[in-house]
């Protein structure tokens, strides 16, 4: 376990220095601003947009602003002198010709780390036996998607991740107060946790039960934004498409709405767990998502994949289709530009974009991958809930 | 399991190690040195005889393209746009002939030519007409006085003055295997000695 642990920490180290997507330089740098003593960054970014080097809106919630900014504090002695010149540099080609830049990445990457190394033992937690305990270990540090939307695409979706696990750990012992809260409180790193809702509302033994139950993560949440609820906050923020993106498409809304009705009509032993992992399968087989939204499932996908071995490998496959969903955008910083530290010489490629559009159409390329990931996330929804059934019946 | 861990293993490998090298197969041209800044008020209208002439010092062999930011407001110069290349004695090396239509507002636009294998440290210039474009048609290049000593002058509605458009010049390289070893020896110095600097 100790020689698989280092391993998988050596390749995370890897990884985290070598390869940079700019958006954690750019959430860092605002982050920056709690050292200064700035508390609502949403207002600070907007009022001070003139004289700021990288322009861009806050887009994460309080706790990221928080968690990040709390963190730098900690660290500034270590990074030295130019980490915060480094993070408000515009320039493209000095930020990666930074001498220190695998110093700084390695900073800025060490909380994913830890978490990430913490979400594997968390996960040992969902099993009783042993082998399955090591499987999920494996499963969880021993899978490139995992690396790569951590440290590939600097994911910050890491500290919601982690308390939504925390989460379910707590429906797992039947404890549904701590797991509503965790709920609200991975929700203000960001909103996606609000989405289980009405789930959480429909296994409340009586009403009053199910009322508490839906309004403790959406209280955590309000008390979380309330100091912050500003026309900046709700324009960077609350309406960002990073929030609102969910619900462009009208087959997820449709989706969702399904497997609600159908939770609240037809089954009569609601497992959350199966409810969490099919709303997130019904989000990314419907909606033109965010490659670092997928980190939202991957623990869950971890247990489903060790529960339920004839899975495993359509899980992987899935997995597979819906990383390369993302990397077939034309956007330079998914693919190509990911690698301007080694060299910005990477500038002059093609993107796999431009180079498949020559032979084909990307766009209707992505649409096939597309809908295979929906149709068969659908057919696995279909195959769990049978099994359960199955299952639950011959119990 | 095994399996997993080795499969993983090998692809975070070839990830960091191995598909830099692959992208790098793929470099045709390298620049010779990032574009320089320049003041975006400061701009250089193009249409019929008003013709921009760049002087410039290549300070490498295989010189291949030459770019610079070009606007094209309102996308309205659907002409051509020529670019010439003289040598030092003004006689005509290189044309490249592109069309405005292909050249959107603020675009860094490439101009390729045939490779010039022995450009090293010689004096070129180039002018840059759309000489069926109107006034209402034009395109503009940005220039400043303040830009690096290769960048020796230009000449515009016969005026010369210091310095000149924001270039970027490119070489062909001499093989990949010499590009994938330059990628890796710089990658490698920069994380074993954090003061050097890639020449």
């Amino acid at each position: 376990m100790k020689k698989l642990l280092f391993l998988a920490i050596a390749l995370r180290i890897l990884v985290s220095i070598f390869i940079f997507h700019p958006d954690i330089k750019t959430y860092n740098f605002q982050s920056s601003f709690l050292k200064k003593g700035v508390f609502n960054i949403y207002n600070y970014l907007v009022e001070n947009k003139k004289n700021l080097p990288l322009k861009d809106d806050f887009v994460y919630f309080p706790l990221t602003y928080f968690a990040l900014g709390g963190y730098q504090a900690a660290v500034a002695p270590l990074v030295g002198s130019g980490f915060d010149s480094w993070l408000a540099d515009a320039g493209t080609n000095s930020t990666v010709g930074n001498p220190h830049i695998f110093k700084y990445l390695l900073a800025l990457k060490l909380p994913y780390l830890v978490l990430d190394i913490a979400i594997a033992f968390l996960l040992m937690l969902f099993f009783e036996n042993e082998k399955d305990k090591k499987k999920a270990f494996v499963y969880w540090l021993f899978n490139p998607f995992t690396i790569v939307l951590i440290y590939v695409y600097s994911n910050v979706d890491i500290f919601p991740v982690i308390l939504t696990l925390l989460g379910f750990l707590q429906i797992k012992k039947q404890k549904m107060f701590p797991a509503a809260f965790l709920l609200g409180l991975a929700s203000g790193f960001k909103l996606y946790p609000l989405l289980f809702i009405p789930f959480l509302f429909l296994t409340g033994r009586n009403l009053k039960e199910k009322i508490l139950l839906a309004a403790t993560p959406l209280v955590t949440f309000v008390l979380i934004v309330l100091p912050f609820v500003s026309p900046a906050f709700i324009q960077s923020a609350l309406v960002s498409g990073l929030t609102t993106g969910i619900f462009t498409s009208e087959f997820t809304t449709l989706g969702l709405s399904l497997l609600f009705f159908y939770a609240l009509l037809m089954d009569k032993h609601i497992n959350l767990f199966n409810y969490w992992v099919f709303v997130f399968l019904i989000v990314f087989s419907f909606t033109l998502f965010h490659i670092q939204w997928l980190l939202w499932l991957a623990p869950f996908l971890v247990i489903l994949a060790v529960k339920k071995p004839n899975l495993s490998s359509l899980i992987f496959l899935f997995s597979l289709a819906a990383v390369v969903i993302p990397l077939l955008y034309q956007d330079r910083f998914m693919t190509i530009s990911l690698f301007r530290i080694y060299s910005t010489w990477f500038d002059n490629l093609p993107t796999p974009f431009s180079v498949i559009t020559k032979f084909y159409d990307t766009d209707n390329l992505r649409s096939v991958v597309h809908s295979f990931l929906a149709g068969g996330s659908l057919v696995m929804m279909f195959k769990v809930f049978k099994q359960d059934f199955v299952e639950g019946k011959n119990s | 399991m095994k399996k997993l861990i080795w499969f993983t293993t090998v692809s975070i490998l070839f990830l960091v190690f191995v598909v830099p090298a692959i992208l790098a197969l793929g470099i045709k041209l390298i620049p010779g040195e990032d574009q320089p800044g320049y003041d975006p008020n400061f701009r250089l209208s193009i249409y019929w005889t008003r013709v921009v002439k760049q002087q410039f010092v290549s300070k490498d062999s295989n010189l291949s393209a030459i770019a610079t930011s070009i606007r094209n407001p309102n996308l309205k110069n659907k002409e051509e746009i020529v670019f010439t290349l003289f040598d030092s004695e003004m006689h005509k090396i290189r044309e490249t002939i592109i069309n405005g239509e292909n050249v959107e507002d603020g675009n860094f636009t490439k101009f390729y030519f045939d490779t010039i294998p022995d450009s090293k440290d010689k004096t070129y210039f180039f002018t840059l007409s759309s000489l069926n474009a109107g006034p209402e048609e034009t395109i503009e290049v940005f220039y400043s006085d303040n830009m690096p000593d290769w960048i020796v002058q230009f000449t515009y509605d016969e005026n010369e003055k210091k310095g000149g458009l924001p270039i970027v010049l490119y070489y062909k390289p001499e093989s990949s295997v010499v590009v994938i070893k330059d990628i890796y020896s710089s990658l490698f110095s920069r994380l074993l000695f954090p003061n050097y600097q890639k020449p």
